[in-house]
């Protein structure tokens, strides 16, 4: 099986201090994959760099098989990588709909003349996208907020908008970082019912930062762990939680 | 009567200028300070055409040729400046429209062939009410309609968060360059219009206050806001005339007023009369219209 | 041909020496700049106008008869005591709106002092009193004056007085803390509100004492004065790499000297242009400045 997103030791140095070191990871086109470690250990760099924002120091990213490093994350994001923030940044101030039709802008092809004038390829384009959009907050069950200011939505909504808006660039290759972070328990088990029924409603492939172990050993076919910005483990959920490696980054050393 | 006309015509004039800044501040969130340099390019070279070049065609030919040249000239410098300068953020791009506006005024000032710092002369005055407020509704049509597209729509999710919006796909760079190259556009046909009303131009017609003051119409009525942007250029053309009534020292302290008025609204109202919201005469009468 | 090259090199010579007592000026305009800037990120741009008023005070104190040596440090007092007054009741509750509400109230703040100057003084130039004898020098065919002399002096000390300030005592310590992080210094017991007072005064002052010394040397105050030095030393801030207190005084300088260059050799007309190409320069290829480090966004 081919992967359809791989990073081969890929390597971040800000300065002197090295947060990601020749990290390597395979992702098949259906696969749910966590990425876990300590506060700090590189998870987010990690994202930061295959989705463009960070250029790495080292290594290579290929994404269907094709060199992405150095590319644009407006391009990345065209070509099926699509992201969430650890800290929320949907547009505000702009109405759910809107955030949603944002996502969609790179599939629209009508030029700036056809919105001047209001073509039929104008009306045909954005009635099409206006449906599209319904039908994602209607599968996310966001439909009730259409018009609700992003900000004025309860955080957990917030968090499935940001999500929503993510399936909305119909990416390949979805990265979440951090979902769970700042739900409730049950938020949070509704989010793991989501997160699984999403890769295979839409086909594609998951890669989750999550700190909420219960949902990673739960979701996750696969597992890597970083600390220090170096990988020390990568396996199943249960050979993870096993692994002294991970327990030691976790609970720390227990030299004596 | 003909200085309430002339009044009103520059109205029109602030309407445009401010509707394209508020493309640029308002709706793309990039803080530009150099709008009265677009303003002047646009004046000029429509000018320049008119006075120099014109083929002796109807008078509000030229004037539209013109204002299509001040479009085009004034687009053009935006894209000039707009390119190095937008991937500056904040501040900074503030600072740097500044320059860039200060060194257009500069340049025409050195120019001894549209009269330098003596001023340009002898521009006919082809411009009138008629034409200042087709003007103001091509541009209020226009911008708005790009702005409810999905071009628009990216120039907005820039404002609201930058990072975000290059993750969703959206080239922002390009988009930022689009929202600056059309209200700067705006701009030069204003200058167009400015030129062929008032038949004299000079640098010091140009300089950074006016900058300001058409920042000032934005801020007053709301950045992001079309009506905001019109509402303000309307109050701040016609707030000067009617200071005259409380006496000429009253009048002279405007620009005192206008800087009062700018910093007691930061510090009370800096979302400005409407914030970001859009009176809509078709949504208020119930003729439709959905978002 | 000989003589060519020796008037290339007094010239050279005349216009280092003007671009030097220039520089001296926009670093002292600029330290203020850069030193607001470094503690609370804002663009003052009212701080031009800090020069204009000490320009001013200065101006009305040696018409009141009083000599030059008393008159500098009251102007420098003086646009200190306004500056603090400003920060307190303009820039003190915006100070968490952000950065470009920030520069808005700043950019009011300054049209108000430079209109609200001219109605009240006259927008008029007014003849700046020579309260020392301004006698000129010549060291072969190099010119200069009592008051270059007086410029190149006097900031040579403000700013060996302002090192002190800020490496050798309690004060700088606190300053340089409510830089490098203001919620560190809050809760190591610092009362941050007081050094950004006290910074916005320090950098007042010391425009104020580069206004009476423009007006020293030029011979006329106005209040539109401190618009065009005013942007200038932002230039210089920037150039030197804004918050780096050594930075503003390295632009200072080098603006100065850029600008005498040019004028003197190439494009007279094009003074006021120049500070700003540089500014665009250095903002698209080094936004950090000549001193600083380039950092990068946190996504």
């Amino acid at each position: 099986m081919n992967p359809i997103m791989e990073t081969q030791a890929i390597t971040m140095r800000f300065g002197g201090l090295v947060a990601v070191n020749e990290f390597s990871m395979k992702i098949g086109a259906n696969d749910l994959i966590g990425l876990i470690g300590p506060n700090g250990a590189g998870k987010t760099t990690i994202f930061n760099m295959i989705t463009g924002h960070y250029l790495p120091s080292e290594g290579k990213i290929l994404f269907n098989g094709e060199s992405i490093s150095g590319k644009e994350p407006a391009v990345i994001t065209q070509g099926g990588i699509a992201r969430t923030f650890q800290n929320i940044r949907l547009f505000k101030d702009l109405s759910v709909l809107d955030n949603i039709r944002i996502a969609g802008h790179s599939r629209l092809s009508y030029g700036l003349a056809s919105s001047i004038f209001r073509t039929k390829a104008f009306h045909e384009e954005e009635n099409k996208l206006r449906a599209e959009a319904f039908e994602l907050l209607k599968i996310m069950k966001l439909e009730h907020r259409v018009d609700s200011l992003a900000k004025n939505l309860p955080y957990g909504e917030q968090r499935r908008l940001e999500i929503a808006r993510a399936l909305a660039t119909h990416p390949k290759l979805l990265l979440l970082d951090e979902p769970a972070a700042g739900m409730n328990p049950n938020e949070t088990k509704e989010l793991t019912g989501l997160i699984r029924w999403v890769r295979d409603h839409f086909k594609i492939a998951v890669l989750l930062i999550e700190h909420d172990m219960k949902l990673v050993m739960e979701v996750c076919e696969s597992i890597y762990v970083v600390d220090h910005g170096e990988l020390i483990a990568h396996g199943g959920p249960k050979d993870i939680q096993n692994n002294p490696k991970v327990i030691e980054a976790y609970l720390g050393t227990t030299e004596v | 009567m003909d200085y309430f006309l002339y009044l009103t015509q520059m109205c029109g004039i602030f309407i445009i200028l401010a509707v394209g800044l508020n493309l640029i501040n308002g709706m793309c969130g990039q803080f530009s300070l150099g709008h009265a340099g677009f303003w002047a390019i646009g004046a000029y070279t429509s000018a320049a055409f008119t006075v120099f070049v014109a083929p002796p065609l109807p008078g509000f030919i030229v004037l539209f040729i013109g204002c299509i040249i001040g479009f085009i000239t004034a687009g053009i410098a935006g894209l000039i400046i707009g390119v190095p300068c937008l991937r500056l953020k904040g501040d900074y791009l503030a600072i740097a429209t500044l320059g860039f506006g200060e060194i257009i005024r500069i340049v025409i000032m050195n120019m001894n062939s549209v009269g330098g710092p003596r001023g340009f002369t002898g521009i006919p005055q082809l411009s009138n009410l008629f034409w200042v407020y087709l003007w103001v509704v091509i541009t209020i049509v226009v911008i708005a309609n790009i702005v409810r597209g999905t071009h628009g729509r990216a120039i907005i999710s820039i404002r609201e968060d930058e990072i975000a919006a290059e993750s969703m796909g959206i080239n922002t760079f390009r988009y930022k360059t689009l929202a600056f190259c059309v209200g700067a556009g705006f701009a030069g046909v204003a200058g167009a219009l400015f030129s062929h009303t008032t038949q004299f131009i000079s640098p010091t017609n140009f300089t950074f206050m006016w900058s300001v003051i058409i920042l000032l119409m934005i801020i007053l009525g709301g950045m992001g806001s079309i009506t905001g942007a019109v509402v303000g250029a309307i109050i701040l053309t016609i707030l000067p005339e009617l200071l005259r009534f409380f006496g000429d020292t009253v009048s002279q302290w405007r620009m005192v007023i206008y800087s009062v008025i700018l910093i007691l609204l930061m510090m009370i109202r800096p979302t400005g009369l409407f914030g970001k919201h859009e009176f809509n005469p078709l949504k208020f009468l119930k003729l439709g219209g959905k978002s | 041909m000989d003589s060519h090259v020796s008037y290339f090199f007094w010239d050279l010579l005349n216009y280092l020496i003007n671009g030097l007592t220039q520089g001296s000026i926009y670093a002292l305009v600029a330290l203020g700049y850069t030193m607001v800037f470094g503690i609370i990120k804002l663009i003052n741009f009212a701080h031009g106008e800090f020069f204009m008023i000490g320009a001013f005070i200065g101006y009305y104190c040696i018409l009141s008869g009083m000599p030059f040596a008393l008159a500098m440090p009251v102007a420098m007092i003086g646009s200190g005591i306004v500056a603090v007054i400003i920060e307190r009741i303009v820039y003190r509750p915006i100070r968490h709106a952000g950065r470009i509400p920030a520069l808005i109230t700043a950019l009011g703040i300054s049209l108000f002092f430079q209109y609200a100057g001219q109605m009240i003084i006259g927008a008029d130039p007014k003849a700046f009193p020579s309260s020392i004898e301004n006698k000129t020098y010549q060291l072969g065919e190099v010119y200069f004056s009592t008051s270059q002399i007086l410029i190149v002096t006097s900031s040579l000390i403000l700013m060996l007085f302002l090192y002190w300030l800020v490496n050798f005592t309690k004060m700088g310590k606190a300053m340089r803390a409510t830089s490098y992080n203001m919620k560190a210094a809050e809760l190591m017991g610092i009362d941050t509100n007081k050094i950004i007072s006290f910074t916005f005064f320090v950098g007042a002052a010391f425009a104020g004492a580069a206004g009476v010394l423009v007006g020293l040397h030029y011979g006329t105050v106005d209040p539109m004065m401190g618009m065009i030095p005013g942007l200038k030393a932002f230039v210089a801030a920037v150039l030197g790499g804004i918050g780096i207190i050594p930075g503003a005084v390295l632009g200072g300088l080098v603006l100065g000297v850029a600008e005498n260059l040019v004028v003197g050799f190439w494009m007279a007309t094009y003074r006021d242009a120049i500070a700003f190409t540089i500014l665009i320069i250095i903002l698209l290829f080094k936004p950090s400045g000549l001193l600083g480090v380039n950092r990068r966004e946190k996504v």
